[in-house]
């Protein structure tokens, strides 16, 4: 009882904390909707392509926003000795892992659905598939990059530090997940690793629902290995996430 | 022999025994015994790198020591004692978005005391304690420097914890307010509550019941400020006579 009463009291002090920087908030929707603007309207003459490309791009950037989004605040909470200073009350490592995994979320997953009904109602992607179905496989690259971000933050001891793991974890994704060239042209060593990156099947699922029509059962292969990276992610988060 | 020893042990509020710690290859503690009877002020002084910050983290549970034990009411520092000791970091270590009673409220709540209306009358004693119920709505952003002081120093006591652990928690206050800390300190031991307090002025020193002045990882002396200024032999002699004394017998 106490234990849920700590977990509800992390996820509704980040809540606050988030919600009273305001200019913080503004960036958290306003950023995405410039990027994804930027990118819609340069393709507004190729629309096929960018039907073709947005599936991919919704999911790089859900992933991309919630991982810097994550790994700063969870580093301030480090570097501030907030977390110290936490640790030494009766806070369980599920406590933490769970009321912050809740806190990001939040939030994570408000920027990750206004980059979705940007991409398809303003900047007017075409897609078939059922939204929810689009939003679950979103989820899902949702927790495995909340969980990225608190486990990435324990190796930074500054904001530099955590913006320098972006090219390091997240350009490989982009260029070996299939958002720019279809993984089966890439050469055969670089297929080899877009099969361990989390990003190239939530691009694959993605594309199969939202290009192709196709369900969840058609996808549960895809939502299958995006649950074991998420829960491989949140292990890893919660064997560092005492580290201060 | 055995059983006066474990009945000391249990009557201790911190017992340490043979305590070393190091950073990878360097050593920080080489060796500290200490033990702090239970409603006392007990103050570690030290230079800068001394080692009290590692002993106060120590206490905490945040390390392991290498070698020796560390016993707080008899038993491992850790979680399952957390509702017992309070402890004030260095840094003011607070949530600068939210209030002065945000902050304890939350800090309450970490530290089990789940029920809402036992929390609100703990968060409004600890505001008073510490002087700031007429800041009670005030975000931590809009405070100033000593205020945030108040504020940690109030997280750290709001569940009446029977050991403080203070890390340096007067740097930087004006003398008035270092007088009204002391004061606070001077009522809680007189309750019952005892004390750690690390600071590296002799001002902190002078106002504790019983001193530890740390050198290099080790104690050089333990007593009561009386007994150290008595050590440099000389009449008149000031706590720092005899820190910079002990300190020079002990290189």
């Amino acid at each position: 009882m106490m234990s849920v009463d700590r977990k509800l009291a992390i996820t509704a002090r980040i809540a606050k904390e988030i919600r009273r920087d305001h200019r913080s908030l503004a960036l958290i929707i306003g950023a995405p909707i410039i990027v994804m603007s930027l990118i819609g309207f340069s393709f507004q003459d190729q629309k096929p392509v960018l039907n073709q490309a947005a599936p991919a791009l919704i999911a790089t950037m859900a992933m991309f926003f919630v991982f810097v989004l994550t790994g700063i605040s969870f580093l301030r909470e480090r570097s501030q000795g907030t977390l110290e200073r936490l640790l030494s009350t009766a806070v369980s490592r599920s406590d933490l892992l769970v009321g912050y995994l809740a806190g990001f979320l939040l939030f994570a997953l408000i920027q990750s659905i206004i980059i979705l009904m940007y991409t398809l109602f303003v900047v007017d992607v075409e897609y078939s598939g059922k939204i929810w179905d689009i939003i679950l496989i979103l989820l899902m690259v949702t927790i495995t990059s909340v969980s990225m971000g608190i486990f990435v933050s324990t190796f930074a001891k500054n904001e530099f530090q955590v913006v320098q793991f972006i090219p390091l974890l997240l350009a490989p994704q982009i260029f070996l997940s299939g958002v720019i060239l279809p993984t089966s042209q890439l050469p055969g060593y670089f297929q080899g690793i877009s099969r361990v990156l989390p990003l190239t099947y939530a691009n694959r699922a993605l594309r199969d629902i939202m290009l192709r029509g196709a369900s969840l059962s058609d996808v549960s292969l895809e939502i299958g290995v995006l649950a074991l990276f998420a829960v491989v992610m949140l292990t890893a988060a919660s064997i560092t996430v005492r580290k201060t | 022999m055995t059983a006066p020893e474990i009945t000391t042990t249990l009557n201790a509020a911190v017992s340490i025994s043979g305590v070393e710690f190091a950073y990878g290859n360097r050593p920080v503690l080489k060796g500290i015994d200490l033990e702090i009877p239970r409603g006392v002020a007990f103050g570690v002084l030290g230079a800068n790198g001394a080692g009290k910050t590692t002993l106060v983290r120590l206490l905490i549970g945040r390390l392991k020591a290498s070698a020796g034990s560390a016993l707080i009411f008899g038993e491992e520092p850790g979680p399952a004692l957390a509702d017992s000791v309070g402890y004030m970091p260095q840094l003011n270590a607070l949530y600068e978005a939210l209030t002065v009673r945000e902050n304890l409220d939350f800090f309450a709540r970490m530290l089990s005391l789940a029920n809402k209306d036992l929390r609100a009358n703990a968060v409004a004693r600890a505001m008073n304690v510490v002087g700031l119920s007429d800041r009670a709505d005030s975000v931590m952003s809009e405070l100033s420097g000593g205020m945030r002081q108040r504020v940690s120093l109030g997280a750290a006591l709001v569940h009446e914890p029977e050991l403080l652990l203070l890390d340096e928690p007067t740097v930087g206050l004006d003398p008035e307010l270092r007088a009204t800390f002391w004061q606070h300190f001077k009522d809680m031991t007189e309750a019952g509550t005892t004390i750690l307090i690390s600071s590296h002025t002799m001002d902190d020193a002078a106002h504790c019941d019983t001193l530890g002045f740390m050198r290099d990882g080790v104690f050089i002396a333990t007593g009561t400020p009386d007994e150290l200024r008595q050590s440099t032999g000389k009449p008149d002699s000031t706590l720092e006579d005899a820190f910079l004394h002990l300190s020079r017998a002990s290189a």
